[in-house]
């Protein structure tokens, strides 16, 4: 919860100074791969599960599997993408990463 | 009229198992027989064919951190695939699941479905034209296929609520539709990365 005066009170604050390279830095993609094996309804399940989609969300990105072969189902720092590929492996699901941009 | 096998228990704690004995046989067989394969594998290198959905690649352009990413997760992967196929051994004759036995199941289930399917060449819901009427994996693939359908019933209705505002962190197509076109952010989509090869 944000404190009270924090939010009433905005301070001039100093741009830090963020690493062109850093910040420019493009994310990792995860990206969920069409099978013939998995079915569509586990499929939605598991992106409800690991990544609190509502079910909307998570079957729309499960019909982009299913019709155009792949969806991006999160995306983050390296590190954060592959603990994600490595959650959707322990699922069974075909996962990779890759860098956007 | 059909009856499930699969049923929320009446306390919502769980679930109730109604599977007649050659099934629970069934079950509790199966789970052997795909860790006697991890057991034969484990220490080798390489991924036997039949078990490459259960250990795909992270990274499809770059060995390196491939070979890397593997190191650091095969055990644990491999782990997780033999804890789930145990509790579905050992409760293939109860009566009843609780919610972390049924989690266990649904791995299982689909561990089993996934090493079968590649086996029998599953393509597109449809399984290759020569394995005849009366390939038992066929059947016992089916069989799988349907229980598992039973468990997604029961397990998605107690999904926790949806994470505020998780919606909004990937857009619903990043790399734009049809391929080749722009990103979400204005720029153009770099080269589509090639389907990994299984």
């Amino acid at each position: 919860m944000m404190d009270a005066r924090a939010s009433t009170a905005p301070v001039e604050v100093e741009r830090p100074d963020i690493d062109e390279s850093v910040r420019l830095e493009h994310p990792w993609l995860v990206i969920v791969w069409n099978d013939p094996i998995n079915l569509m309804n586990y499929v939605t399940y598991v992106f409800q599960k690991l990544f609190g989609y509502s079910r909307e969300k998570a079957h729309r990105l499960m019909m982009d599997v299913h019709t155009k072969g792949r969806a991006v189902v999160s995306s983050g720092p390296q590190e954060r993408a592959e603990l994600d590929v490595a959650r959707l492996h322990q699922h069974g699901l075909w996962a990779t990463m890759e860098q956007s941009g | 009229m059909f009856r499930r096998r699969i049923r929320p228990a009446r306390n919502r704690q769980g679930c109730e198992l109604h599977l007649p004995p050659e099934e629970r046989q069934l079950l509790a067989s199966l789970p052997s027989q795909l860790q006697g394969v991890l057991d034969a594998t484990e220490s080798s290198r390489d991924v036997p064919d039949s078990l490459k959905r259960l250990f795909p690649p992270a990274y499809v352009r770059d060995d390196k951190s491939q070979a890397s990413f593997r190191e650091a997760t095969r055990s644990e992967l491999t782990a997780s695939h033999r804890a789930a196929l145990a509790v579905l051994a050992g409760t293939a004759d109860s009566g009843r699941l609780d919610e972390e036995q049924m989690a266990a199941w649904m791995t299982a289930l689909n561990d089993l479905r996934l090493v079968l399917g590649t086996v029998l060449q599953v393509t597109d819901e449809a399984v290759a034209a020569d394995q005849g009427p009366q390939s038992s994996e066929l059947v016992i693939y089916h069989y799988l296929t349907m229980l598992q359908s039973e468990l997604i019933d029961v397990m998605e209705r107690w999904l926790p609520e949806p994470v505020p505002g998780a919606d909004d962190l990937v857009p619903d197509d990043p790399w734009g539709e049809p391929l080749g076109g722009l990103r979400w952010d204005g720029t153009p989509l770099p080269s589509w990365p090639p389907r990994p090869d299984l």
